[in-house]
């Protein structure tokens, strides 16, 4: 039976009855591999791991919307076998996630926490170190009145990259109009964690074209691979490595000796605790701990 | 499902582990309040090392948001009595 996933497009069709752990165990035979892992994952690995990502999901996030599989067209003259998609959370408001609202003095705790040290935060209270280049707080003191009221729509996509062999993070914010939001106006939507996390990791920036403009143009979209339309996105350089150190250092000392099926199953789901967090996407904490629980392939 | 601390001002003890070629800390274990936000492990481990860009999650690959409290990680992904959190420095790229 591991024979067959190199096969035919019938293989292909039942790929989503067939999520055994053996496409895994390939390259993941035993946990000692796992710490010559690059980080990276194959586009069946990908697929395997969005299932579990929007079958857990749906479980234990059931208010917020589904994360589904889209299989992308492919064009006719492409006769090769492999599944092609994307994982999409559409229509998401932050307006809607009550913690928003909730935790305006949760987020000012955190920044007052994490402010300790640092010079250029956004920091409305007066703090006892310099605080010279204090950044505006847009999310409260730019909105105009007349939109305050309206409610914006993002979509989010989970696409693979077969550059980088990682899963990449596009998203879009849009009017209920259909118009498109421009970053400035993203980035107010924003909780004030996500907008840190944006400015300041090396991890997660937002950029227009990979490898070219790194950081340069962040005002500016992407376009979608599978859909050629402009979509921001999350540069994916440094994704295989952080996500290996997840992995080393998450699982050498794992309490139950998980092995390395599950390892790549929550592959995305451990992926976006950190990428999610950049976004306001918020992974709870069962969608984990729950692997632990139940998931032993 | 969000397991309820039975005694919610407990101290958590959390083990702070080098991963990467982050620095290793003099002192590795500290206790922490249950009720107090991740965002203070952060901002520990961010003061200790003099790093702005940390990478900070705990065991079981998950990065937590700063939001979570303590004590929830804790009955999540705690074991042995303490909650491990892993921490690497910012690669240089970009």
């Amino acid at each position: 039976m591991s024979a067959t996933d190199t096969g035919s497009s019938r293989n292909a069709l039942c790929l989503e009855c067939d999520l055994s752990a053996l496409s895994f165990s390939r390259s993941f035979r035993s946990m000692e591999n796992l710490s010559r892992w690059d980080g990276t994952i194959s586009s069946s690995e990908f697929r395997i791991a969005a299932t579990t990502l929007s079958e857990k999901w749906k479980v234990i996030n059931p208010e917020f919307p589904p994360w589904t599989w889209i299989d992308s067209p492919k064009p006719f003259w492409v006769t090769s076998s492999k599944v092609e998609g994307y994982l999409s959370l559409e229509t998401y408001s932050y307006k809607f996630s009550s913690d928003n609202v909730d935790n305006t003095q949760a987020h000012r705790n955190l920044i007052d926490t994490l402010c300790g040290y640092r010079s250029s935060c956004q920091k409305e209270e007066p703090v006892d170190f310099e605080n010279e280049e204090e950044l505006v707080d847009s999310a409260t003191l730019v909105l105009n009145d007349d939109d305050q009221e309206e409610l914006h729509h993002y979509d989010f996509h989970i696409v693979y990259s077969n550059s980088y062999r990682v899963p990449v993070l596009y998203f879009r914010g849009y009017r209920s109009d259909g118009q498109i939001l421009t970053l400035d106006e993203v980035e107010r939507d924003l909780p004030a964690n996500s907008l840190k996390v944006l400015r300041e990791s090396k991890w997660t920036f937002i950029t227009q074209e990979g490898r070219l403009s790194v950081r340069v143009s962040r005002s500016q979209a992407l376009e979608h691979p599978l859909l050629n339309r402009p979509w921001y996105t999350l540069h994916p350089c440094g994704t295989s490595e952080w996500m290996k150190l997840l992995f080393l250092g998450g699982y050498s000392q794992a309490k139950d000796g998980s092995s390395s099926g599950s390892v790549m199953q929550q592959y995305l789901v451990s992926w976006l605790s950190v990428v999610g967090q950049a976004v306001g996407l918020n992974v709870p904490l069962e969608m984990i701990s729950d692997f632990h629980r139940v998931c032993t392939i | 499902m969000t397991s309820e601390s039975p005694n919610s001002s407990r101290k958590v003890v959390v083990h702070l582990r080098a991963t990467g070629d982050a620095p290793i800390l003099k002192q590795a274990k500290f206790k922490i309040a249950g009720t107090d936000k991740f965002a203070k492990v952060i901002a520990f481990l961010r003061r200790q090392l003099h790093r702005d860009t940390l990478f900070v999650y705990v065991n079981s690959a998950f990065s937590p948001n700063p939001d979570e409290l303590v004590n929830d990680l804790y009955n999540n992904f705690g074991f042995d009595g303490k909650l491990v959190v892993n921490y690497a420095c910012s690669m240089a790229w970009g």
